[in-house]
């Protein structure tokens, strides 16, 4: 198992790494953000001062230089739009997202189990067209357009649920999660629904309901565990989309996540914030995939075995 | 059968890495629970506001930035002198009068008994300071390439109440340059720009939640009328539609900058916003180089036709970048409705004389800049190929449409037709000439040595003859020079509850007057 995680280990920090570059360098492609920041009579020494304070004059590999020997020392640089330090924008922002992710998949991986098994018992059941039509409704649903409907429909029109913002009870929740969740969670039925139809006709699912298994066994004891390995990929890909940003989320019922911080800063050229930014979601990613690879490893020797010591 | 006691410990492992995935940010709550959203419920005493966007920061020299300038000025901090954006009028405020006292020397009277929020005096010497902060540091303050360009100013405080400010030049407008000078107290950083001032304003700062909202309280030792509601809340939603339905559900007061598809007669309140939407069109490149082929683009453009339906009617066809109420507008200059057959004529001219006219021209705008811009960009695009024109949309983020916006311009772009949105919210045309329209200035791609000179003479006069000499140099811009060819007027639309009274005025969306805004009649508090 300790091979096996360091065998993930390493090649998951191989795209960790190039992201972080890829960032640094594309960012600094879009120019130099002197126009943003400085004012319409700026002398041209004035914008050689400014780009020599915030290093833009030198090379893009010695900047890539500074900026790395800065972040071993972890010092992720000043915000040039608000002054204040980009690990303490960037760490504000995160729970924010996080908070929103979580809940997301927690409710979408438990609902999709419970109503993607339910579908799969009994195939082309009423229950199972009714669930397969509405997953495929929910996971087709645009969420810019769903967001904006609750807002109307529930915030305004109902009056039932604030319109948007994050201060209040357990209702500020509602309309953000259920617009992240629509989508994970028609996404994860149909897969829920179509790895257990596979496993629930297996010999071995025979076998168990011969020995006089419960059928709750049978369901979740038995053919669940073996249809858990693509619900946790596509579970795993929903989480890593999430963590990144919920940026339609964010933006819409503003909620002060990372997503949108990430878009602010690079509509604003604001480096130090986008890479610090990136720099904490790639490290995110990084951890979740370890994670998702160890699930896998648990679940199905198999993968475990597969990885030679 | 064998295999149940591993694999069970595997899935109980399982379950707790999960766990661990899911539920690491359960402790770090961002939802609180301390009322109905984030603006606070309608109590009546508090007055809600919900932005288009966060102020980047709430710095006083900063504030001719809309995002910061629309929270700061006259509610934290305040000026010397306050123009009234209906009649363009100076008014009193820090400063009690002023006079030109030789013609490059203007003294102020400085009011006595106003404390900043801090409990400090006010005096001249922290007017000077914030003069010099402004306008003579290294802070790089927005203020001063907006309003002072690269003037320098001498300032002295010659008694606690009596402040000189000279100027290299004689400059007849220096009290109305000064009104966008926020007063802050001597000891406020000269290194570095703060974030949250103590201003003298009728409110200060109680609280920043990064990313939720700024809350204001008022003033209770405020040196004049203390202003209707004791608590004040900014929030900010960047979706025009969410702003409004916080209108229509009561979750907020006010709102800037809706979108013409969410206003309604019921929540929302039409205004003339000093914008002038225009194309700029760059002389030093074939084939706008040549003044027959802007000319005629200026004469082929339907701007009635846009201002009617991309506009919604929130716009006023226009013929010079300053709108009515502004000194130098030029009431002869009026938009006409399109000319197709002058328009070809010149082009046919042109075409004669061997102009490319089949060059690529870029036409850049930028995204967001006001509503249906993209279909702007396209009507325009549909226009200029009437006359033959070849037109590419290049639509940008800000940051990208800036560089094609100041000097210096990208090269190697070929002509560019830039589609910009100026506000002149300083009420004077040498705000807009000395950027727009001078052959150097920061936003112009060319001109004419005559024109500038005009420009200069105009800008060496007061009263009438300057109203005379800037609406002469306007007209001048659309004969001799064309580097514009004009769309509208703007009009923005502010969000307004039941529960509050106000009146919108050119500068709200700039500058949104706390003091100015009161409980609706029958609204207790």
């Amino acid at each position: 198992m300790t091979t096996f995680l360091r065998k993930r280990i390493v090649s998951s920090a191989i795209p960790l790494v190039v992201v972080v570059l890829g960032v640094f360098i594309l960012a600094r492609l879009t120019g130099n953000p002197v126009d943003l920041y400085l004012p319409l009579s700026a002398t041209a020494e004035q914008r050689a001062a400014f780009s020599a304070e915030h290093g833009f004059d030198q090379p893009i590999l010695v900047q890539l230089w500074d900026y790395l020997g800065q972040v071993v020392q972890l010092d992720f640089g000043e915000s040039l739009r608000t002054g204040q330090p980009a690990a303490e924008m960037v760490l504000e922002a995160f729970p924010a997202t996080l908070q929103l992710a979580a809940v997301t998949m927690l409710i979408a991986i438990v609902g999709a189990v419970l109503i993607g098994s339910l579908a799969a018992y009994r195939p082309n059941s009423l229950a199972d067209r009714t669930s397969s039509f509405l997953s495929m409704t929910a996971a087709s649903i645009p969420d810019f357009w769903f967001a904006i409907m609750g807002v109307l429909v529930f915030g305004v029109s109902l009056g039932i649920l604030p319109t948007s913002g994050v201060t209040g009870g357990p209702e500020v929740w509602v309309l953000p999660i259920a617009t992240l969740l629509i989508r994970p969670f028609g996404v994860l039925v149909q897969v829920v629904r179509g790895s257990m139809v596979a496993a629930l006709s297996a010999p071995y699912v025979k076998v168990a309901r011969g020995k006089g298994a419960s059928e709750k066994r049978v369901v979740f004891g038995h053919a669940l565990r073996n249809a858990t390995m693509p619900v946790l990929t596509v579970a795993g890909d929903l989480t890593i989309g999430l963590v990144n940003g919920a940026v339609v989320v964010e933006t819409i019922f503003g909620w002060p996540g990372i997503g949108k911080l990430m878009i602010d800063s690079i509509l604003q050229r604001d480096f130090a914030v986008l890479q610090a930014a990136v720099l904490l979601t790639a490290v995110t990613i990084f951890l979740l995939n370890i994670l998702i690879d160890v699930c896998y490893a648990l679940l199905d020797a198999r993968v475990r075995q597969a990885v030679p010591a | 059968m064998l295999s149940s006691v591993p694999t069970r410990r595997r899935t109980r492992a399982l379950t707790a890495l999960l766990a661990a995935a899911l539920l690491p940010a359960s402790a770090c709550a961002v939802a609180n629970s301390d009322g109905a959203g984030d603006a606070g419920a309608a109590d009546g005493s508090t007055l809600r506001i919900v932005l288009a966007q966060e102020p980047p920061t709430l710095e006083p020299c900063e504030s001719s930035l809309t995002s910061t300038g629309v929270v700061v000025r006259s509610n934290i901090s305040e000026p010397l002198i306050e123009r009234d954006p209906t009649t363009g009028e100076l008014d009193p405020l820090l400063a009690t009068g002023w006079r030109q006292t030789s013609p490059t020397t203007w003294t102020f009277d400085i009011r006595s008994g106003v404390r900043f929020h801090s409990g400090a005096p006010f005096t001249a010497e922290d007017a000077a300071f914030s003069i010099d902060r402004a306008v003579n540091s290294d802070l790089a303050c927005n203020v001063d390439g907006y309003v002072f360009e690269d003037e320098k100013l001498g300032v002295e405080a010659t008694s606690p109440t009596s402040l000189t400010v000279t100027t290299v030049e004689p400059d007849p407008i220096l009290p109305l340059r000064l009104s966008f000078v926020e007063i802050v107290p001597r000891g406020t950083s000269t290194e570095a720009k703060v974030r949250e001032p103590v201003g003298t304003g009728p409110y200060a700062i109680a609280g920043w939640q990064t990313g939720v909202s700024i809350t204001l309280h008022r003033n209770e030792n405020y040196w004049g009328e203390q202003p209707a509601f004791p608590v004040v809340r900014y929030v900010w939603r960047s979706e025009s539609s969410v702003r409004a339905a916080m209108i229509a559900k009561g979750e907020a007061d006010l709102s800037t900058g809706l979108d013409p598809e969410d206003a309604t007669e019921e929540n929302s309140i039409a205004y003339p916003n000093n914008e002038t939407t225009a194309l700029r069109l760059d002389g030093t490149q074939a084939p706008l180089d040549d003044i027959r082929v802007r000319k005629a683009i200026g004469l082929v453009i339907d701007r009635q036709a846009i201002a009617r339906t991309l506009f919604d009617g929130l716009g006023e066809p226009a013929a010079q970048l300053v709108p009515d109420g502004v000194v130098g507008y030029n009431p002869a200059l009026q938009a006409q409705a399109p000319d197709h057959e002058a328009a070809r004529a010149l082009i046919e001219q042109a075409r004669a004389d061997g102009v490319p006219l089949d060059r690529e021209i870029t036409l850049v705008a930028r995204n967001d800049q006001f509503p249906r811009v993209a279909e702007t960009a396209e009507a325009l695009q549909y226009q200029l190929a009437q006359l033959g024109l070849n037109v590419r949309i290049l639509m940008t983020d800000t940051a990208a449409h800036l560089q094609y916006q100041l000097r210096p311009f990208p090269e190697n772009v070929g002509p560019v037709a830039l589609l910009i949105m100026h506000g002149n919210q300083a009420g004077d045309a040498a705000f807009t000439t000395s950027q727009y329209l001078v052959s150097d200035g920061p936003q112009s791609t060319f001109g004419t040595p005559e024109l500038d000179a005009r420009i200069d003479d105009a800008e060496r006069l007061s009263g009438q003859a300057r109203q005379d000499a800037f609406a002469a140099v306007l007209a001048d811009q659309n004969e001799t020079v064309a580097q514009y060819a004009y769309l509208a007027h703007m009009r923005g639309l502010l969000g307004i509850g039941d529960s509050v009274e106000y009146e919108p005025n050119p500068a709200t969306g700039d500058e949104l007057r706390l003091a100015a805004v009161r409980p609706a009649k029958g609204q207790g508090r």
